[in-house]
């Protein structure tokens, strides 16, 4: 029943996307008709070129979330675990956390210039301390009496680690892991957008300059997708690991 | 040592570090611009600092209104009435990963590259968090307190007015406090992207020509914005929230941030 | 609405607080189909009377008592307060007291008493005094200005206590009120309900799991059977007034408190 309302959601922004600018009540050189946009969408999928783009995009997206995810989960687990670093570094950590990291990106142009590297780093930069607060919150949710409970059964500490400290922390770590992505898949695309040769934030910042409309709105279209896909994906691996939360 | 001494001391070497690495010449200005520099340019600059902030924070005052309005009240609606919040609440959630920044060369293909494609776009960045979290703070109110005013023969515009929205108060607070935030980021990354005037613009303009302690003195500029919002906020929450026990619960990073 | 010196006054008006309940049948309907909760109960509960309900859990208990509160809808049946039925909440009426405090933890203990008052539009001075002189009742004259959280449990609980009294309604129904307390909260507040009874004469139905306690407290204890709640005993409490802790000791006590137990014990497993 809900399935159907959003489809039905979904066919309804469609068709008004698509009957907007047919029936005239707007500029369709402004807003392309959904189908218009569709077969763009079509045809530049078709060109390499995108495609390289699209690879590169991913790329970034993937380094910077390989680098900040270790290194954020590690220092979160530190600050998680020390009582003494966390009583110094948690309020920097969440001050640093809470400001706006858009603003540095010109600090990263000046320093590393626009290759792929700067991106990458920018990448880092944005989402390192939500994996960080995840991962510190994730072991302060474990809660002692189930260490307690499982020390009295004699469970060892690999056992603690495995069997206790893992599943409990998996639904928040996992959570900071999504928005990760998600947060990193635009700074990267800021950083795109800014400043670059290639990448899909590139691609769409010049369309947008030169008013392609129909192959910004085939871009915007793309990338919203695949931006859902990957947030679902994620989700979905949260509700399999994090079932017995109810 | 305390904690609070070393965190001091930490704050401290980094400004020493701010200044002393590029002064040595360890680090090259054009990566670093030593603090007092930082400084000065702002000092001697800020009549243009002044005016491109005047700029922007207009913008940002406009747009606020827009997304907060916008998203209390959509968020109002989704989160109170079951019906749609079963159906679109879910929907909301999926959009929220859609990069926005994406929508910019939208909004100045449409509005141009003066004002108002920044208050557009930086109202649509500022919008989902707002109504997100109002949804959230509308629907996670106790319903034992709902009941309970019923059973003193509460109306229903009794329990909206002296049971939810009391209630909602903290939650709703804080995604303004995001909501906020973001707009300023949204206003000040339009600047900065594509743009004539505004601090972001000066930023951009700055950083084509290599001059970084200029770079640099927006971005502060920028960051004491944010955190003065941030700050004057979280003041606003604990006076509006002196009921609850100590903030509520940090509702995990999941209370997003501004990127 | 009384004023506040009818609150001692000894001789209510005779009906005002009788609560008669015949034929109340209700079902809950679930995925699974009905859930028949109540079947047929029945129950006269005489002005200024002290009931107590026991009854396996998930009986229907609460439920009934949502229905004499008019919370909720009976499938079917009659349920009369001083002769007139009662279909929706009607604070002159009755006042309800919930197993959580559910004080809104935004109001000051004073407030959260005066509440019903201001959802009534009285005046602030009447609300702010009558608040006050509830609050003295339950022995929380001086935490008017706390908020709840700066309160223990029971003293939220008797801050309940005092928002179901403040509009002096005739009848006070009370869900299971010191569950949530330790015990020797929960005697010392048993003892407390009976003195602000005492002094106020309401009718009272009160839900509890303690067998002790209802026996301690009750005129009359109606035990309930496990779902489809029916009411299976009347048994008057012949004990005397005002009750003591040594009361509980008796023989007497110790044969009441077993005449409730050999019935709920067989359902509930
Ligand atoms: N809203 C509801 N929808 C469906 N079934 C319900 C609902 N509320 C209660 N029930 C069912 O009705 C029965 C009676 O519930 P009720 O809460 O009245 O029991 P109770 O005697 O108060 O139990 P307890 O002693 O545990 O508080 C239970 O079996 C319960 O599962
Ligand atoms: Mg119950």
């Amino acid at each position: 029943m809900l399935v159907l309302g959003r489809l039905a959601l979904l066919a309804g922004f469609c068709a008004l996307w698509e009957a907007l600018p047919r029936v005239g009540l707007a500029d369709p050189e402004l807003l392309p008709p959904f189908s218009t946009v569709l077969a763009t969408l079509g045809e530049l999928l078709a060109r390499p070129a995108l495609l390289a783009d699209l690879g590169t995009t991913t790329l970034e997206l993937l380094v910077a979330v390989a680098l900040a995810l270790p290194l954020g989960t590690l220092l979160g687990l530190a600050l998680g675990e020390n009582e003494r670093l966390a009583r110094i570094f948690d309020p920097l950590v969440f001050f640093l956390f809470s400001i706006p990291k858009s603003i540095f990106l010109p600090l990263f142009i000046l320093t590393m210039g626009i290759g792929f590297w700067q991106k990458v780093a920018f990448g880092v930069f944005s989402t390192l301390f939500i994996v960080l607060m995840s991962a510190a919150a994730a072991v302060r949710s474990v809660r002692p009496d189930h260490v307690f409970t499982a020390r009295a059964f004699g469970a060892s500490r690999a056992q603690i680690a495995w069997r206790v400290y893992l599943p409990s922390m998996l639904p928040i770590l996992l959570e900071g892991f999504r928005l990760a992505v998600i947060f990193g898949f635009t700074a990267v695309l800021l950083a795109e957008m800014y400043a670059s040769r290639t990448g899909m934030g590139h691609q769409i910042a010049s369309w947008g300059e030169n008013f392609m409309l129909q192959r910004l709105f085939a871009g915007v279209l793309l990338l919203s997708v695949v931006a859902i896909a990957m947030n679902e994906a994620i989700r979905g691996i949260e509700a399999r690991c994090s079932h017995w939360r109810s | 040592m305390s904690p609070g001494r070393i965190r001091a001391l930490i704050i401290l070497a980094v400004l020493v570090l701010w200044e002393a690495l590029p002064r040595s010449g360890l680090v090259p200005v054009l990566f670093l611009p030593p603090l007092s520099l930082t400084l000065a340019v702002l000092a001697a600059d800020w009549p243009t600092f002044a005016a491109a902030l005047g700029v922007t924070l207009s913008e940002v005052a406009v747009a606020l209104v827009f997304a907060v309005g916008g998203g209390l009240l959509t968020g109002a609606l989704v989160g109170g009435l079951a019906g749609p919040r079963r159906l679109l609440l879910p929907v909301f959630s999926s959009l929220y990963a859609v990069p926005l920044v994406v929508l910019y060369p939208v909004m100045t293909a449409w509005f141009g590259i003066g004002a108002e494609s920044k208050i557009a776009f930086a109202s649509v960045y500022g919008f989902f968090p707002t109504m997100l979290a109002t949804a959230a703070g509308i629907r996670t109110i106790d319903p034992q307190l709902l009941l309970t005013a019923r059973s003193m023969g509460a109306t229903p515009a009794q329990r909206l007015l002296l049971v939810i929205l009391p209630a909602a108060i903290p939650t709703v607070l804080s995604g303004l406090r995001l909501g906020g935030a973001l707009v300023i980021v949204g206003v000040v990354v339009a600047e900065m992207l594509i743009a004539s005037a505004g601090i972001g613009y000066l930023v951009t303009f700055a950083r084509t020509v290599l001059d970084s302690p200029r770079v640099f003195a927006g971005v502060l500029l920028v960051l004491l914005i944010a955190i003065g919002f941030d700050l004057a906020m979280r003041w606003v929450e604990r006076r509006c929230a002196l009921w609850s026990t100590a903030g509520r619960p940090q509702s995990a990073p999941a209370a997003a941030v501004p990127t | 609405m009384q004023p506040l010196a009818e609150l001692n006054r000894d001789a209510a008006p005779a009906p005002r607080g009788m609560i008669e309940v015949s034929g109340l049948n209700h079902a809950y309907a679930t995925r699974q189909g009905p859930v028949q909760a109540l079947e047929n109960v029945a129950l006269t509960v005489g002005q200024g009377r002290f009931t107590v309900i026991v009854g396996p859990s998930g009986c229907g208990k609460s439920s009934l008592l949502m229905m004499l509160a008019g919370l909720r809808a009976a499938s079917a049946g009659q349920i009369l307060c001083a002769g007139r039925p009662i279909t929706a909440p009607d604070p002159d009426r009755v006042g309800v007291v919930f197993q959580e405090a559910n004080l809104f933890p935004w109001l000051t203990a004073l407030d959260n008493v005066a509440f019903p008052l201001t959802l009534r539009r009285a005046p602030k001075a009447e609300r702010q005094a009558r608040a006050r002189a509830m609050l003295e009742l339950v022995g929380l004259g001086d935490a008017a200005t706390r908020y709840p959280h700066e309160l223990s449990g029971g003293m939220k609980q008797r801050v309940s206590i005092a928002r179901g009294l403040v509009q002096d309604p005739p009848v006070l129904l009370l869900d299971e009120p010191f569950a949530a307390l330790d015990e020797q909260t929960r005697m010392a507040m048993g003892e407390e309900l009976l003195r602000i009874w005492a002094a106020t004469r309401k009718t009272v139905v009160f839900v509890t799991h303690s067998l002790t306690e209802a026996v301690y407290l009750a005129d009359e204890v109606l035990v309930m059977s496990a779902r489809p709640g029916r009411i299976i005993d009347r048994m008057p409490v012949p004990l005397p007034r005002p009750r003591s802790y040594e009361m509980m000791a008796s023989a007497e006590f110790g044969r009441l408190r077993d005449r409730i137990w050999q019935q709920i014990k067989a359902p509930a497993r």
